[in-house]
Order: C-alpha cells, then structure tokens, then sequence
C-alpha cells in the first residue's frame, strides 16, 4: 500500500500549519502577551480513498487540526492544499466551492445537532444553502431533496418515518447517523471526522465504525478520522499520525505502529491502552509516564516530550527533532533514531 | 476506627432485588430493576454496562443518594455489614456515607468546591467522620496526598483545585474518598473523563492502595479494558437487570449472554489483526420507560426465540458463581412454562 | 437503528413512539402550572375586553356628564338615585350646621372628630340615615327653599333624556324616497340647513367659509410656531386655494352634517320634553321620529338619570369601569409593542455583537454601556418633551431606552451556543452568517426571549404608568390605569373608588403576567424536566 500512496496525487496536503490563539490582556488596546500553541506546525499529506488517522490526548491540538483544515479557524501559519487549492489564501467563493468537498463530523452527537430543527431540516440544510447560492450541481428541486434525504437516511440506517422529528428524541448512536447523513448530502471528497465515536457506547461504536467503513467502500471517501482510542485508530486507518502537544511525533502505516512503536511517547500510549482480556491485561507490563502534559502556552526550545520522556537524554532539552523517514512509510521526531 | 470492624462479614456489601424507579412525565423509568449482587471484603467488583443501563444508579442507590423526587428506591435490600441501608435514618447514613462507604465520581472537575482550598475540603471531610484535631486531620491529609503520588503534597495541599490538572484532580478525589479509612470505595466512571496515560496512572493507583488497605471496590464503567485489568468480578448489566455475573477470566473466556459476548467482540483491539468488518450489535439500546414483559435485548439479539419476545428469562447458574439470565440456557419445559 | 422499513414510526419492541418537540414539551409542562394555567386565563380575559371595548355595552369612556360627578360604584342603585342621596345629604349636613338637624352631644362629637379627620363621607353617611330618620319621625321639616330645591331635583332626574343622533335622512316629496343626508350633495345640503334654520343659504355660506378658513389656520398654528397673523393668514389662504374642490366639499360637508346633526338634536329633544310626549314614551328607546315634514331621524334615547355605574364615576362624571376597560387597551397595548420593539431591537443588536464579537461587539456594547448609564427616567421624559406628548411618541421613547437589557442577555445567550458545535457545522457548510444567526442561534435562545419578553410587559405597563402619574403619559380624554391612578390621587380620602378599582385591575394584571412569566421559565428550563 505504501508504494501505491507515494504514486498518487495527495488529495489534501498540509504544510508547516500553525493555529495559534492569542492570549491578549490589556483594556482598550490589546496586548497579545502570549499564546496557546494549540497546532504548532504540523505537515501531512491525505491520499484519495484512504483514512488517516490523528491519535493523541486531550489538548494535544488534534480537534484543532481539523478545524484548521476546514477554516473554522484562521490558520496562523501554513498551507492546506486541497485539489489543488489553498485553502488559506482562498477567495471566499473559492472555499465556497471547496467546502462543498470538505465534509465535518462531529464528536458529540447532542450538540453537533441544532436541538430546534428537525432532521429532515438537519440533513438538508446543505443541500438548502448551496441550491440557494445556485451552487448545487445539478439543480435540485424541492422533491429531488426530499427523494435526497429519505435516500441519504436510509443510507445510514434511519427509518424514513422518523423524518420530522426532533434530534432530542433519537439515540446518541442514531443522531450520530443523522450527522453522517448530513455529511454525505453535498457528496464530498473527504470527511474530516472529529472523534466521531468517543461519545458513543461500545456497541454503538462498532456499529457507527462499520457503516463509515462502508460508507467509504461504497462512495470511495477519503477521511481524515481523529481519536483518542488506539484500538478505533488502528481499525479504521490506513495509516497513523501520533500527535503531542500540536505536533506530529510519529506518522506511520497503521499496522507498522502498533507493531514497531518508535517513539517513546507511542510506546507509553500503545502500553496503556487497556485490552479487554483479563488474560493479557495482567500480564502486561505497563510505561507509566509521569507528571502530566505540559501548558500548551510555552514554548519549546528542545523536544517536546522532553519533561515526561523515559529514555530522555542531554541533547533533547534544547534541540528540536524533525519529522524523518525512518523505514518506508515511517516517520518519527526522536533524537533516538537520528 | 470504629470497633464495628472487630466483627467480620463474609460479604462486606449485599445487594438483594434493589429496585430504583424514577417517576417521570413521560412514565415510569424503571433505571434498576430487581438486582442483586454480593462484593467481599478486598473484592474488586465491576459493573458494565452501556449508558443508561442504570449502573450509576445502582450506585448512589447504594449510597442512598437518588433524587427523590422523581426517583424513589421502591424494593429491595442493601446489607452494609448486616445492616439494611435502606431502613436506617438520615443521621445513621450519614455515618456510613464517607465514613464506611465513598465515593469518586467521574468528573474531577466538579467534584471539587472551587472556592476552598484543598486542605480544607480535606479537614473538613475527616473532621465530621473522625473524632480528631484539625492538625492532626492536617497531617492525616497530607499522608493520603502522599500516598496517591502528589508530589510536593506538603505545600500544594494549599493550593485551590484549578490549580491542579484532571489527573492530580482525581487524585486528590481518589485521597478524600479514603482519607476515612473508607470500607468500600465506588468509583464511578473514574477515567471516563482522563487521557490514556493518566487513566493508567490512577487505575494502578486505585489497584495498589485497594490491596494495601483491604478496602472493597465497586468500579463502574463501560470500559470493558478497564473491568479486564481491575476486577476480579464483574456484573453486566442491560436494561436495569444484571444479566451475566461471573468471574472476570471466566467472562472473558466464555461469555453466556449474548449481550456479552456481542459487546466484547464489538471492541477493536490492537492485539488483534484487523479481519474486516468489527462484530456489531446491531440495534439500539432500549428506552427504558414502559418495557414490555419481555427480554429487553431480544431486538438486537441474534438468537432471539419466540419465548423472549413474552416472558423476561430466569436466573441460570452456570457453576462457579457463574449466573446468566437467558432462555438459551433453560430446558425446553422452562420455555414451555415460561 | 430501525432497520425494518415501516410507514410507522415505531421502536424495535413495536410501541408506537409519539413525536414531541420542545415546545410540545415545554406546553405540557406549563399545562401543569395551576397558577400559570389560571393567569393565561386572566391575561386572556384582560386581552379580549380590550380589544372588544368598542362592542361592549359600555358607556362612551369620554363622555362628561356633569351632574354625575363622583357618583359612588352601586350594583343596584341608578344614577338619579345615587344623585338624590348625595343631594339630600348635603342638605341634612347644611342643616345640621345651622343646628336645625340635631343630634345627641355624643353623636356630635363623633361627627366633630370625623370633621377634624377629613373623613367627610362618613359624616355625609351617617347624616343620611339620622335625617332621614328624623324626617320620617317628623322631627326635622325641609325649609321652603330646600323643599324647592329637591322638587326642581326630582323633576330634573324624571325628565332628563340623553339622545344620540344616528342617522338623518330627507324625505324627497315628489318621489316620497328617503336620502341619508351624508349622501346629499354640498348645495342640497346647504339648503336643507336653511331649511331648518328658516334663513336665506347667504349667511350660512358665509358662516361656514369662516369657519373653515378658522380651523385651517389653527392647523397650521399647531404646526409651525412663531409668525405673524398675516402670515398665518396668507398660508391658511394658500392652503386653502391649494386644496382640491373635491377636499374642499368634504370639509363643508363635515361642518353643515356637524351643525344638522345638532339642530336635528334640540328639536327632537324640544319634542321628547313636550308633556303630551313624556307621558307616552317608555325609555329607553332606539326608533325612527320626524323632526319636520321632509326631515327624519333615527334616535336612541333614554333616561339620562336612569344610568348605572357598577364602579362609579370620576370626577368629570365619566364611568369609571369604561374608563378602565378603555386605559386597559392603552396599556396593554404599551405593554405588547414596547416588548416587541425593544425586543426586536435588542435581538438585532445583541446577536450581532454576540456572533460577530470584535470590534462590533465592542461597539455596540459600549453604546449600551453609555446608555445604562444615563437616567432611564430622564431620557423618557427628554424624548416626550421634544416629540411631543402622545401614546405613539411614548411607544417610542419606550422602545429606544429598553432595549439595553435584553441586547445583553441575547448577546451572552448567542456567545455561549456559538461555540457548540451544530454552529461549527453550519459554518464549515457555508452557511452565511444572517442563516447561523437567524436560523440557528436565535431560535435556540428563543425560550429566554420569551420568558424575559413575558416579564418585561409589566415593566413596561408600570413606567407608563408611573409617567402618567406623573402627567407625562397619555393625555386626556384617553386613559391608561396610570393616569387613573394618578387623577384619583387628588381625591383619595373622599371618592377612594376612584384609586381602588383602576389600582386593583392593574395590580391583578401584573400579577398574572408575572406568574405566567415565572411558568414560561420553569416550562422553558430543562433543569426541571423531571426526567432522566
């Protein structure tokens, strides 16, 4: 698979993308004092049809990402290059037209639904905003939409008899399917999903993983999928990018990671990650990481795992690693394989 | 402590047919119905289940500690040590709740007062459940602050909570729910809210200090990793019934219900290769308001037969302290009289 | 999941599940709000005798009738009745002054420290029985002079008659059809009024030209201020010459129809008064009489003294309980589209400042700021001074001065959702930003708009109130429950109806917008859903 993506045309390309959020004090005129380097120049490519997956903790800029990548945020720094557009520079009729590519999923299936509307206004909304921009190709009349959603909730596994209700009536697994319809409506490209099954309870979360994998089959979409559960990512993805304190640390091909963990903070992560089999689980040695994640406010001068790394050494401390290719298709940012 | 330990109990807990109804406008919940379990001194206990299967509220049932109204404890025994929980007074409870019995609640962030420093959350909390000075109190907090890794507990005992991360949070919960020499420890969803590494971190710490002060723990969660590297018990309950109780290994290896098997093939792990599509329960868990006489997993069962569409099947004992509740393991005259 | 593909919406266990959206939801739960329940109904009855005043059978609330003054409220005595008393009461305390009516030296010093209180109706009351005790004992004797004056009394209450022109109409002789007299042309008319009047058409030309020309130029006094009389003069004659013969005619009509209408009024009233016609008509009536041999009228008449004020008079002698019914529109009228303006002002300019933030949430929130910090109360009565003292320039000064509030709440309600994430969603869909304001934020703010609406209409009702107290409100001859009040303050010891009954209404309206206001929360409010 490896060689197949070095081939293609990359469908999404992020270069050096920075998302810093200002920290101003001061009472008429701002003073910026700070910042919360929330993504802190991260570079990755997205090839079409696969799903690369984000792993990392909370607050490690991941959710940040993608709201970078879809310009919910105004990126402080860098490039997203998609179908050869940039995204960042981009006229507002230029991200119009791409965005109708782009497609959100969200991780939280009670607030990512507007509590007042009903699904069928839900799932058409986009549908609605690009017919009202004459944007949709094709047009679509009022009855094409209507045949769209019943076609789109159906998709998803929905009874088209619970069109005109309320989200507040249905299932967190059911309203998550609602959010996947809307995603699907435009027929994007690629689905930048946000945690899309954190919130959802185990057999949910299986159920939900298995339609986007078929969903993906069936329409040939490319995600870009963020978690922080291991065992989803390695499931779902192609291939794994490991995130801490907004940037990449190591990037791989999904099996390769689990397998050959290379840097010391994947190696504490894949090493805490509880397996169900009481079996393996007590014979398991676990890395317990000490100390907690630093404040996402200061800024690095060596690595940035270097206060909790186990296997630390003198020249971490002020030189920064780079992201290298250390075998084909794996990267890693640690002195120890310069 | 108290002389009340110079007697010994065979099981420290004894829930008998518990039920906790809640009156709703839409009807009755019925969020426990009729369970019953037992948990031994040093006895690790977990309880499974999805949202809203009405593990919490077996919990602060235990703790006496429902919303009434809407919710009313409505059958049922609690034995703590003999003692039927439900039957004492308000003051004799508050006896047992903090002192006997604590709890952690999922959310470290609000549990904790903001507006009081910690050390006098803590004195506070020993104070009114222990006959002893505020400096020995002091002293006493500062060992359990030790004793559940804060480094430095001597001065951040001072510190207010925001100053503390979510994981020295749970903490610091963690040391006020066993400052009391606590008998049972019920941890609700303690890592729910916590980054992989942290959720390692205190699981090891819940572990090691439950085995080092003999105390009984009660761990709710929907994690099933979790229940496999902790518990040495485990209960899974669907629909506010428990309808599998065994062993940990034993669960594991052969779970009975299929509800249980479903959710523990349902579950990508890293361990295993990926082969294809993941095991999916399909379906939705069950509103609980107005059940019909019925098994309530029988819509997502697989090997649903005529009788669980009518009749709620009977408690099996599989040997070994090994009880399912499903048709699949009576006789055919059970089926017939059922 | 539903898997199965059913036209009914049902759960996998095959109940039927009932659709219910948040307001459903929210209905339900304020069905359950007895107090809430009981003032929609209030506020329902308050709304519905307002709006149907003009049908009700009800005195006009403008009408001055001037013997009825201060008549006190009485479910079963008539106004003649209520006059008599008050009359003979007076006249029992005049006696009683010049020692002819007397009473025991206890007696005495009771009503002598009722005098020293000012509490004179309870003089005037126990005069009332005591004299006319004695009368009926024959121990007190009317003077001649009285004797005349409750005779001349008693015959005014008997004959009096209030009448209303409806309709008049000119009979043709020839044809012998009936033409409506507003149907006539101007020249007809004309001629018609001579008629009447018995005079050449010369003089009333000339009477009405002058008269015209008269209101004409009041008009433009009223407009523009400060000219000489020439010029008012030379612009009512421009005015004048400027107007189309078509305008010109109708403000003839208006004035010959006026003077018909009056004339017709006092010869029917002439002929009700003759003794051959008091002894024959029953009153009161509503009938058609022949005022001459080509002219007839339709005519409601009755008793002028056979009225009935359930809650009194005022002191101009004008029912109180129209009054009321009428202040009541004036109010809740002020109450409704001062809500709904500062409302839709300050949604306007609070989402705005809350969605967009930056420089025009600075902005606005500053000039909100400023305005907090001006006098509420000063600012009102600024802007009733320069635009002029009436019900719409009150609307007005109202609505630009309340919007301060409710800008804020919206303003926090829209920066708390706007980071939610069905936001977030719109936008990565391209959704303008008027479609996420209007669309989405908005309408998930719209239960604390709706509570806050509901109790910002007494607010409302209360500073009109309190303006027309102040007799900076609405002006006479229009009422609103403040400017009651506020004219019933004058004679609160000895007419405390006037205070009580306008007092009591506004009170128990209040009260019930309030309570429904409180309902509508706790409706609203997911935190007392009851449920799981």
């Amino acid at each position: 698979m490896a060689e197949a993506t070095t081939t293609r045309q990359p469908l999404l390309t992020v270069t050096d993308l920075k998302q810093h959020f200002p920290i101003e004090s001061g009472f008429i005129l701002k003073r910026q004092i700070g910042a919360v380097r929330a993504v802190d120049g991260i570079s990755f490519s997205v090839y079409p049809g696969e799903t690369l997956g984000i792993v990392g903790e909370s607050g490690c800029g991941k959710s940040t990402t993608i709201r970078s990548i879809a310009q919910l945020y105004k990126p402080t720094a860098g490039k997203v290059m998609f179908n050869g557009l940039d995204l960042v520079n981009a006229s507002k009729d230029e991200l119009l037209k791409a965005r109708k590519d782009i497609q959100l999923i969200f991780q939280d299936p009670y607030a990512s639904l507007n509590p007042r509307m009903t699904v069928r206004q839900i799932i058409s909304e986009p549908l609605t905003i690009y017919s009202n921009r004459k944007m949709l190709q094709p047009e679509m009349t009022k009855e094409e939409i209507e045949t769209r959603i019943e076609e789109l909730m159906e998709r998803v596994g929905l009874n088209k008899a619970f069109k005109n209700r309320y989200p507040h009536e249905f299932s967190g697994g059911q309203r998550q399917r609602i959010g996947i319809a809307r995603a699907l409506a435009l027929n994007p490209k690629i689905i930048l999903a946000d945690e899309p099954v954190s919130a959802l309870d185990v057999s949910i979360q299986s159920q939900i993983l298995n339609l986007l994998n078929d969903l993906q089959k069936d329409l040939g979409l490319t995600y870009l999928f963020i978690a922080h559960d291991l065992a989803v990512i390695e499931y779902i993805s192609t291939r794994v990018a490991v995130m801490y304190l907004g940037i990449i640390v190591e990037l791989s091909e999904s099996r390769d990671l689990y397998h050959n963990p290379l840097h010391p903070y994947t190696k504490a992560l894949l090493s805490a990650a509880p397996i169900p089999d009481p079996a393996i689980e007590r014979k398991r040695k676990r890395i317990i990481l000490t100390g907690d994640v630093p404040s996402p406010i200061k800024e690095h001068k060596g690595c940035y795992f270097y206060e909790r790394c186990p296997m630390r050494m003198e020249h971490c401390a002020t030189n920064i690693p780079p992201l290298h290719q250390v075998s084909e298709g794996h990267e890693v940012a640690c002195w120890l394989y310069e | 402590m108290s002389k009340k330990t110079t007697k010994q109990f065979d099981n420290m807990l004894e829930v008998r047919d518990l039920k906790t109804h809640f009156l709703t406008d839409a009807g009755i919940v019925k969020a426990v119905d009729g369970i019953s379990f037992d948990l031994k001194q040093g006895e690790t206990l977990g309880i499974v289940g999805e949202s809203g299967c009405g593990k919490s509220v077996t919990n602060l049932s235990i703790m006496r500690l429902i919303p009434s109204p809407p919710g009313k404890i409505v059958g049922g025994e609690i034995f703590f040590e003999g003692q039927d929980i439900l039957k004492l007074s308000e003051s004799e409870l508050r006896h047992i709740r903090g002192n006997m019995i604590s709890m952690i609640f999922q959310d470290p962030m609000t549990s904790l007062n903001p507006f009081l420093k910690i050390s006098t959350q803590m004195i506070e909390t020993i104070c009114i459940h222990q006959d002893i000075s505020k400096k020995a109190a002091l002293e006493k907090s500062i060992d359990m602050l030790n004793l559940v890794g804060i480094p430095d507990a001597k001065s951040r005992i001072h510190n207010y909570p925001h100053q503390f991360s979510g994981g020295m949070r749970q903490r610091v919960m963690i040391a006020m729910a066993l400052s009391c020499e606590a008998k049972i420890l019920i941890a609700d969803e303690p890592t729910t809210a916590l980054d992989v590494t942290i959720q390692a971190q205190i699981l090891e710490l819940i572990q090691k200090l439950s085995r080092q002060l003999n105390t009984s723990v009660i761990i709710i969660t929907h994690d099933l990793g979790v229940v496999a590297g902790m518990c040495d018990n485990v209960c899974v309950m669907y629909a506010g019934k428990i309808v599998e109780k065994a062993k940990t290994e034993d669960l594991y290896a052969h779970p009975a219900h299929p509800y249980t098997f479903g959710l523990i093939q349902s579950v990508p792990r890293l361990d295993k290769a990926k082969n294809g599509r993941l095991f999916s329960i399909e379906g939705q868990p069950p509103n609980v308001i107005d059940l019909p006489p019925c098994c309530p997993f029988h819509p997502r069962c697989e090997k649903a037969m005529d009788v669980c569409r009518t009749q709620y099947p009977p408690t099996k004992n599989l040997g070994e302290h090994h009880e399912v509740s499903c048709w699949l393991y009576t006789d055919d005259q059970e089926r017939s009289n059922g | 999941m539903k898997r199965e593909q059913k036209a009914k919406a049902t759960n996998e266990f095959n109940q039927v599940v009932m659709g219910n959206s948040l307001s459903k939801d929210a209905w339900r739960r304020l069905r359950k709000n007895k107090m809430a329940v009981i003032s929609v109904v209030i506020v329902a009855i308050y709304m519905l005798l307002a709006i149907t005043a003009p049908i009700l059978p009800i005195y006009s609330y403008d009408e001055i009738v001037n013997e009825h003054q201060n008549l006190l409220p009485s479910l079963t005595k008539t106004s003649g009745e209520l006059m008599w008393d008050k009359k003979l009461s007076d006249l029992y305390t005049q006696a009683w002054r010049q020692n002819r009516l007397t009473v025991t030296d206890a007696e005495n010093e009771i009503l002598e420290a009722w005098v020293l209180k000012g509490q004179a109706t309870k003089v005037w009351d126990y005069l009332l029985e005591e004299g006319n005790r004695q009368l009926a004992e024959g121990s007190f004797e009317w003077s001649a002079a009285e004797k005349r004056t409750l005779d001349n009394l008693e015959k005014k209450i008997a004959s009096d008659i209030q009448i209303t022109i409806q309709k008049v109409w000119q009979t043709n002789q020839e044809t012998g059809k009936k033409i409506n007299i507003s149907k006539m042309a101007v020249k007809d008319l004309v001629q018609l009024y001579a008629d009447l009047l018995g005079v050449p058409t010369e003089p009333i030309v000339t009477q009405y030209t002058y008269e015209i020309t008269e209101s004409v130029s009041k008009e433009i006094q009223a407009e523009v201020t400060d000219l000489s009389k020439e010029e008012y003069a030379l612009m009512a004659e421009q005015r004048l010459s400027d107007m189309s013969g078509k305008d010109y005619d109708k403000l003839i009509k208006a004035n010959i129809i006026a003077k018909i209408n009056s004339t017709v009024k006092d010869m029917a009233l002439y002929e009700l008064k003759s003794d051959a016609s008091q002894a024959s008509t029953t009153y009161p009536f509503d009938k058609e009489m022949s005022i001459t041999d080509t002219v007839s009228a339709s005519i409601k008449a009755a008793k002028m003294h056979d009225r009935r004020y359930y809650l009194g008079t005022d002191r101009l002698g004008r029912d109180l309980m129209s009054r009321i019914i009428y202040g009541s529109q004036v109010s809740i009228a002020i109450g409704l589209i001062g809500t709904f303006t500062s409302v839709l002002i300050g949604v306007i300019l609070g989402s705005l400042a809350g969605y967009i933030g930056g420089k025009v949430d600075y902005f606005i929130m500053r000039v909100v700021d400023i305005m907090y910090g001006l006098p509420y109360m000063l600012l009102v009565i600024i802007a009733m001074a320069i635009f002029g003292r009436n019900i719409l320039n009150l609307f007005f000064a109202l609505a630009i001065i309340s919007w301060l509030t409710i800008s804020r709440m919206v303003r926090g309600q829209i920066m708390s959702l706007k980071n939610q994430e069905f936001i977030e969603a719109a936008r990565s869909m391209g959704a303008s930003t008027g479609r996420i304001i209007f669309k989405h934020l908005v309408p998930n703010s719209l239960s604390v708009i709706i509570v806050f609406s509901t109790l910002r209409i007494p607010s409302f009702i209360m500073t009109e109130s309190f303006l027309s107290f102040l007799g900076l409100g609405v002006q006479a001859p229009f009422a609103s429950w403040g400017s009651l009040v506020g004219d019933a303050v004058g004679g609160m010891t000895l007419y405390p109806w006037r205070l009580f009954f306008p007092a009591i209404v506004m009170t128990i309206f209040l009260f019930a917008m309030n309570f429904l206001g409180d309902g509508l929360r706790d409706a609203f409010d997911p935190q007392s859903k009851n449920q799981l």
